[in-house]
């Protein structure tokens, strides 16, 4: 044979040989050989994109897992999705985070004779349940199972197990139950639910408490809803609270309430709207005559709202074509919550709304939900010895429950209490036995946070612990108790149910896509004059005052409830009212810190009748006098009463009294001012027409781009300061967690970060700042070394591996937008999975800051080059923007005339922040709340 | 080898000096050693000033023009912008080429310094004729041939 | 006597000081080394874990270890300025402050250069700032200041330590004539075999006056480059033209102080009364007094432009400088360097050597708070509000650590000078005597 063919069939030998000797068993977990075909459509540094659903908070919404080399790395909402339609918010985020989380229980432990955990196997533990399940059987004790909100398949299975096994199904536990809108519904409309509602068709928006941008039913599908027809200008949002919530803060309105008198307000606007004459059905006689007529000075010292204000909100009802009000959140939870909760479910009726805007026929999903009088009853029979086995699945009562109830005590009184979660919280610390469960991302499943909207829950990767789904335990527990023999998994269970369900197409269609949403037609409801009228009555008689000053538990955007405690990404966002980042803190208003002399960060004691706690104050501008605030989860088991009617707990505490301990606490607060102090760096509306800030006209030349200019434009009226920018920055770009320690001294390690700015009248704008990428960068002509520099597609780019560390460019950076790595930043394992392959993580000593995601746009680049094109509008886009759910941020590229940056950059609105020192910025905001084209 | 003549008062020895070259004897032969620098004898032997300038100039000058040389041509073949700055930026080159000047400068005039007067010297170093803080005059005799 | 006696007699006071070390000199020079070495540990451990033990905040991302370097780098100059300048106007007065200013300029530029180094985040990584040749086919920002400065203070070390060894070359030939053995053989060396022939010295007066000529431009331009470290930036209080004269002169005004601060012991513990008199320190005080009056005009003139000029960043800057976080080390400074040297316009205070040495202490002090104030008040507060500092910055350990270990390196080095090289310029003296 010739040479050649000799030597190409050695070299091929050779070849093969070497490579199927390389290690490529276990290939998902270790190195893959890029000349091996791809292993289930693995290509070592390609991302592939896997439909999952959200699992850290009720909400549900649509996720778009990106996987690197077999690893989600990073989450996005999924676009199109019914309930989120791409957009995630700061809890979604995390999520990551949570699964990859150091501290997660690896394995099933059983506490042994000396009070602590030990490892099992699952046999025993499933062994070991179904034996106290039959023991407590024969004993005559129940079994009972808890769980927070569970819908979809898995709720189908939790119902047929506990059937199967004879264990009692509780209803599930939520601090957030909307127990108030439930029990008015039900009395009002027969529909013990939350209904669904459809902002995106008001014209006129009133949320009375109701937080729907934080965490409201489904903050990110109401914020992407508002966002988009405040965008067009179609929609006025008006916001009644006691205290002051983010959703307060962006409201086009925000009016204060005395706390719990949301109930007088509303029956004033009530009896505006039915005096001006009634719509479609109009209330029947006996319930309007049992409203109470109200003068409109009798409503203002009713409800503390000044008359101009009452004025404004009726008469923007009364002109609105399709108003809607929602009540929730804090305004229901009090002893008039009930009221409120009916009155809007009224006002509702009378606009003729329902089932227009307000959709029972799409009810949230919370029919399974019980109250906090559940949990008392279920206190009280674990305390009376009633329980056998108690599972808690995925809720926390033991810190969320009043401490009236006693639900510690009281749980230790049962047989064998069966904690099922992730993380060890409080209540999974007094559990018997511990099971662990698989990160949404690990498991199948499906959830259906509303009627007629079922999403995917797939997994991307195989549990990094010993951990087991929950259908897969309830399945195990089921045929081990039925003596089946080996049951079946939960995934065929579930493809078994999907199939049966939407044919085997659609079965392949909804494991494609993520979702399936289905349509029905519109539910007709009545209402109940005579239950509505029976409850105007007793309003009239209810005392229902909360004894001032009271303080307000209120739900947190990055905790929930407190179920985002243990995620440290969440505490090291800080709350973008505040801007306090690690630890608890306790609200007051400026005219409270004024009369008591309180500081930011003075230690105080706040008491009532039978509890004290110490909390470092924070003055908050914007809270009314007379109310203190915190969020929920700051107080474990707080004394809270249950309100009797609805067995919601109220989430105020009367009386509250506030005594200074004289110290000062260490608490991080990362804004170095709460006003512009005259900067305009959001301007004054005042000068809006002036123009007089340019950049100065320059001495040198101006460099060309050729091809691309990177730009950003980001609206900050439709900015609400959710933070969810923030975090998908810090996973996308591999941005270290610092610490507490760190953030005394300011060090705050975000790319991102959101500055609010308080106005006198305590109204508050949010400003993103972020790297402004400018043409003329102070920052690049005096670094030393060269690393940083402008590269040609307008990008101030940092060259980690140049930086010497002398800090100088963080100096002369007009917007400090620079982060500084102070120390060797460890990532704990297995959270450097989460790290993103395409840049590296910085070591210590150098300077790193915002790149507009140049790893994105260099894919984007290379995916134009592979295909002969530029890239094109909206093919890339940076983490912030793609997960902001009001679609605030924009990015694109300035040299192209079509693009949407372009001509958003080009509108009247447009400015940049600190103009007028020359740098040339490329992110331009728009500011001013007029609305107009160009979205 | 002539005798030195060693004074201790240095007027004495000034006026020797003096009376010395009144007397016609060579300026190349008469060779003097101060304790320190003595204003008068340059008067009384002037000579050419010192060829240590000549090196100064050269060094400064190699200074200017290598310090801008140096910064820009380096700027030129990497072209990278900074704070939108010219790529030649003049300015900051002037600092750089200034200090570069005075360093050059000052290195070549020392360099010249030491070659102009043969130092280090190694026979000195070994061993040296001390005088202490006398004025030593010594005449050189005069060249057989 | 005859002459030659009084030189005589002047070698051999002016050499005492190089005898055997004493208990107090062994004592104070073991405490500096302590100080020396308690730093080396301070700056080892910042080296491993990072400069987060520091106490720097965002965005105060400069405090301690720049304040410390301008602070010794402005102490060089008041030597050059005495070697050099003054030698140019012919001041005679200078030859008694002659060596211990110019050895004070080479210790002050070692000490100097070793902060942009601790300042430094990756100090493994120091070459990168130097422009050569290399395979990374990169070369340094020349428009960067931080380059002036390798190349300013670079220059500026070189220079005078050529200035300062061209001047001992007489005098160590002194020194090599009244030691034996291997110290003879030592000095021989380095007086290179000098031996003050009338062709050496002509070259020798063409070298020192080039030199001279040469270290001239330096006092004004070394410190205007390290003053432009701020002035080049957008800062406000940092962004002002006025810096590079007001640097110099404070420069000179606190090299003038630390040049009091060691001289005035000196001549007390190793009797040189003779060689520097009352009237010498007279002299020296009445610069101190000049370059005092040229900084505190600086004060004014840069409250007064911030004021006048309506820029809503300086207003602010300056007031939060007065009356901020950092007040009692603003007024501090003011009466430090402002206040105080206004006594010197009384003749019987400038007489007064022990009412100098407070003085010179004093001045010592305000001039590092000044800087400190300048360097960490700018960047505490800028111009977003959202950044700016919400409590005043604390040095750590470690930073106070590193800039005793500074001190302690600088006395070590002076004190160890004291003992080798003859500590007053005994050639120029005898010209003079």
């Amino acid at each position: 044979m010739k040479r050649r063919d000799f030597l190409r069939i050695v070299g091929v030998l050779t070849g093969s040989t070497l490579i199927s000797s390389c290690g490529s068993g276990n290939g998902s977990k270790k190195f893959i050989s890029s000349i091996l075909p791809p292993e289930e459509g693995i290509i070592p540094g390609e991302a592939i994109f896997s439909p999952s659903t959200c699992t850290e908070c009720p909400a549900g919404c649509g996720l778009s897992v990106t996987l690197r080399e077999g690893w989600p790395i990073k989450l996005e909402g999924a676009p199109g999705h019914p309930v989120n339609d791409g957009g995630l918010c700061i809890r979604g985020q995390s999520s990551l985070t949570r699964l990859y989380h150091p501290k997660r229980i690896a394995n099933p432990m059983l506490r042994n004779g000396g009070g602590k955990f030990q490892g099992i196997s699952w046999e025993k533990a499933i062994s070991l349940v179904s034996e106290s399940l039959a023991d407590s059987r024969g004993s005559g004790r129940k079994n009972l199972y808890l769980s927070g909100r569970t819908t979809g398949s898995l709720s189908a299975l939790t119902g047929m197990v506990c059937r199967k096994l004879a264990v009692e199904r509780l209803p599930e536990f939520e601090v957030y139950s909307h127990s108030a809108v439930k029990e008015a519904n039900g009395l009002l409309f027969g529909q013990r639910e939350v209904p669904h509602y459809r902002i995106e068709n008001a014209d006129f928006l009133l949320t009375v408490g109701a937080d729907i941008l934080e965490t409201h039913i489904s903050p990110v599908s109401c914020t992407r809803k508002l966002s988009r027809a405040r965008g067009r200008g179609e929609i006025r949002w008006f916001h009644v609270e006691p205290h002051l919530s983010l959703t307060g803060a962006n409201a086009d309105k925000r009016f204060a309430v005395l706390p719990g008198r949301e109930a007088v307000l509303l029956s004033y606007m009530l009896r505006h709207i039915l005096d001006r004459g009634p719509r479609r059905p109009g209330l029947p006689p006996e319930v309007a005559n049992a409203l109470q007529r109200l003068s409109a000075e009798s409503a203002s010292e009713g409800t503390g709202i000044p008359v101009g204000g009452l004025q404004e909100i009726r008469d923007a009802i009364a002109n609105a074509r399709r108003p809607l009000v929602i009540a929730g959140g804090v305004s229901t939870a009090h002893p008039e919550g009930l009221e409120v909760a009916a009155m809007a479910g009224m006002i509702q009726w009378v606009t003729g709304e329902i089932p227009g805007l307000v959709d029972f026929a799409r009810g949230e999903n919370y029919g399974g939900v019980g109250t906090f009088r559940d949990m008392e009853d279920l206190s009280g029979r674990l305390g009376k010895g009633e329980v056998g086995v108690l599972f808690l699945s995925r809720t926390n009562p033991v810190f969320s429950l009043p401490k009236a109830y006693s639900f510690r005590e009281n749980l230790g009184k049962a047989k064998l209490s069966v904690g099922m979660g992730d993380l060890l919280d409080e209540t999974m610390q007094e559990a018997n036995l511990v099971l662990p469960l698989s990160h949404s991302l690990e498991s199948w499943g499906d959830a259906e946070p509303r009627r007629g909207v079922v999403s995917l829950v797939k997994p991307v990767l195989n549990p990094l612990h010993d951990t087991l789904s929950e259908g897969d335990i309830l399945l195990r527990l089921m045929g081990k108790g039925s003596g089946e023999g080996s049951p079946t998994g939960y995934r065929e269970y579930l493809f078994d149910a999907w199939g049966r369900k939407y044919g085997k197409k659609g079965r392949d269609e909804f494991l494609k896509r993520g979702y399936v949403e289905e349509s029905f037609p519109a539910k007709r409801v009545f209402l109940d004059g005579r239950k509505a009228a029976s409850l105007l009555e007793g309003m009239k008689s209810s005392a229902g005052e909360l004894g001032r000053p009271v303080l307000v538990l209120a739900p947190s955007l990055r905790t929930y409830d407190g179920r985002g405690r243990g995620l440290p990404l969440l505490s090291e966002i800080p709350d973008p009212l505040t801007t306090i980042s690690y630890g608890r803190f306790l609200s007051v208003s400026p005219g409270t810190a004024k009369e008591s002399g309180l500081k930011d960060r003075e230690e105080v004691t706040v008491s009532s009748a039978d509890w004290s706690e110490v909390l470092p104050v924070k003055v908050q501008p914007g809270l009314q006098d007379g109310v203190y605030q915190v969020f929920r989860d700051f107080v474990a088991s707080p004394p809270l009463r249950t309100e009797k009617r609805t067995g919601g707990a109220v989430e105020y505490i009367d009386g509250a009294r506030l005594v200074k301990s004289g110290k000062m606490a260490a608490v991080p607060i990362l804004s170095g001012s709460s006003s512009q102090q005259g900067r305009g760096l959001i301007p004054d509306p005042a000068h809006k027409g002036e123009k007089h800030h340019h950049g100065r006209v320059s001495l040198y030349p101006e460099h060309g781009h050729e091809e691309y200019r990177w730009a950003m434009v980001i609206d900050l009226a439709l900015c609400n300061g959710c933070s969810a920018c923030v975090a998908a920055c810090h996973i996308e770009n591999n941005v270290p967690v610092v610490g507490k320690k760190d953030h005394l001294k300011g060090r705050e390690m975000s790319w991102l970060r959101i500055e609010p700015f308080y106005g006198d009248a305590g109204d508050v704008e949010f400003l993103p700042m972020l790297c402004q990428h400018c043409h003329a960068a102070p920052c690049e002509t005096v670094c030393p070394v060269y690393a940083a520099y402008h590269n040609p597609e307008g990008l101030n780019v940092q060259v980690y591996n140049r930086c010497v560390g002398t800090r100088y460019c963080s100096n002369n950076c007009p917007y400090k937008v620079r982060r500084f790595n102070w120390f060797w930043h460890r990532w704990e394992k297995p959270l450097n999975r989460m790290q993103n392959p395409d840049l590296e993580t910085r070591g210590v000593g150098v300077m790193e800051k915002c790149t507009f995601c140049i790893q994105r746009i260099r894919a984007a680049k290379d995916r134009g080059k592979d295909e002969g094109r530029k890239v094109r509008d909206g093919e890339v886009t940076t983490a912030c923007a793609q997960s902001c759910p009001t679609g605030a941020i924009v990015f694109g590229n300035l040299l192209d005339a079509d693009s949407r940056v372009s001509r958003l950059a080009g509108s009247d609105r447009a400015y940049r922040v600190f103009e007028a020192l020359g740098t040339d910025p490329s992110v331009y905001y728009l500011h001013g709340k007029t609305r107009g084209s160009g979205s | 080898m002539a005798k030195p003549m060693i004074f201790h008062e240095k007027e004495e020895f000034l006026k020797t000096l003096r009376r010395l070259v009144r007397e016609g004897v060579a300026k190349e032969r008469i060779r003097v050693i101060t304790p320190f620098s003595v204003a008068e004898v340059e008067e009384i032997l002037p000579r050419m000033p010192s060829h240590v300038q000549v090196f100064a100039l050269a060094g400064a000058a190699s200074g200017t023009v290598g310090g801008f040389a140096f910064t820009i041509l380096s700027t030129l073949s990497w072209p990278l912008i900074v704070g939108g700055k010219p790529i030649v930026s003049i300015p900051p080159f002037i600092i750089i080429a200034f200090a570069l000047t005075i360093l050059f400068g000052a290195l070549s005039t020392f360099l010249g310094f030491l070659l102009l007067s043969r130092l280090p010297s190694i026979r000195r170093i070994r061993s040296v004729e001390e005088y202490g803080n006398a004025f030593v005059i010594t005449v050189e005799p005069e060249e057989a041939k | 006597m005859a002459e030659t006696e009084k030189y005589d007699r002047a070698d051999r006071e002016i050499l005492a000081a190089m005898g055997k070390p004493g208990r107090l000199y062994l004592l104070v020079l073991a405490f500096t080394v302590t100080l020396v070495a308690s730093g080396f540990l301070c700056w080892y451990h910042q080296y491993r874990v990072g400069l987060g033990v520091a106490g720097y905040t965002h965005p105060v991302n400069w405090a301690v270890y720049i304040t410390n370097f301008v602070f010794w780098v402005g102490i060089a100059h008041s030597g050059t300025l005495i070697s050099a300048v003054l030698y140019l106007f012919r001041a005679r007065f200078r030859t008694s402050f002659n060596r211990p200013a110019e050895a004070m300029t080479v210790f002050a530029l070692m000490v100097a250069g070793l902060f942009p180094l601790i300042h430094l985040g990756r100090p493994w990584v120091f070459y990168y700032l130097f422009p050569y040749p290399n395979q990374r086919q990169l070369w340094v920002n020349f428009r960067s200041p931080l380059i002036w400065d390798v190349f300013a203070v670079g220059t500026y070390f070189t220079v005078s330590v050529v200035f300062f060894y061209v001047g001992l070359i007489p005098d160590l030939a002194i020194v090599r004539r009244c030691k034996e053995g291997i110290r003879k053989t030592i000095y021989s060396v380095l007086s290179l075999g000098w031996e003050g022939t009338r062709r050496q010295w002509r070259h020798y007066n063409m070298l020192y006056l080039f030199l001279a000529a040469f270290a001239t431009p330096l006092v004004a331009s070394v410190h205007s480059v390290v003053s432009w470290d701020f002035a080049m930036s957008i800062l406000p209080g940092w962004h002002t033209t006025i810096f590079a004269p007001y640097f110099v002169a404070g420069a000179i005004f606190s090299g003038t102080a630390m040049v009091i601060t060691l001289v005035v012991p000196m001549r007390k513990i190793l009797v040189l009364d003779r060689y520097i008199t009352d009237d010498h320190f007279e002299s020296i005080a009445k610069i101190l007094l000049f370059t005092s009056l040229i900084v505190s005009y600086a004060y004014v003139v840069e409250t007064g432009l911030a004021w006048y000029g309506g820029n809503v960043f300086e207003i602010e800057l300056f007031r939060y400088r007065a009356w901020g976080h950092y007040k009692a080390l603003f007024w501090t400074m003011i009466t430090c360097n402002s206040l105080v040297p206004l006594t010197l316009f009384a003749r019987r205070l400038r007489r007064n050597i022990a009412y100098l040495f407070c003085v010179s202490l004093l001045v010592n002090v305000g001039m590092w708070v000044e800087r400190f104030v300048i360097i960490v008040s700018s960047l505490a507060r800028d111009f977003d509000p959202y950044v700016w500092d919400t409590q005043m910055y604390r040095p750590t350990f470690v930073e106070v650590g590193i800039t005793l270990g500074s001190f302690g390196m600088f006395f070590t080095l002076y004190l160890i000078f004291l003992k080798t090289l003859p500590v007053l310029s005994i050639t120029e003296i005898k010209e003079h005597l």
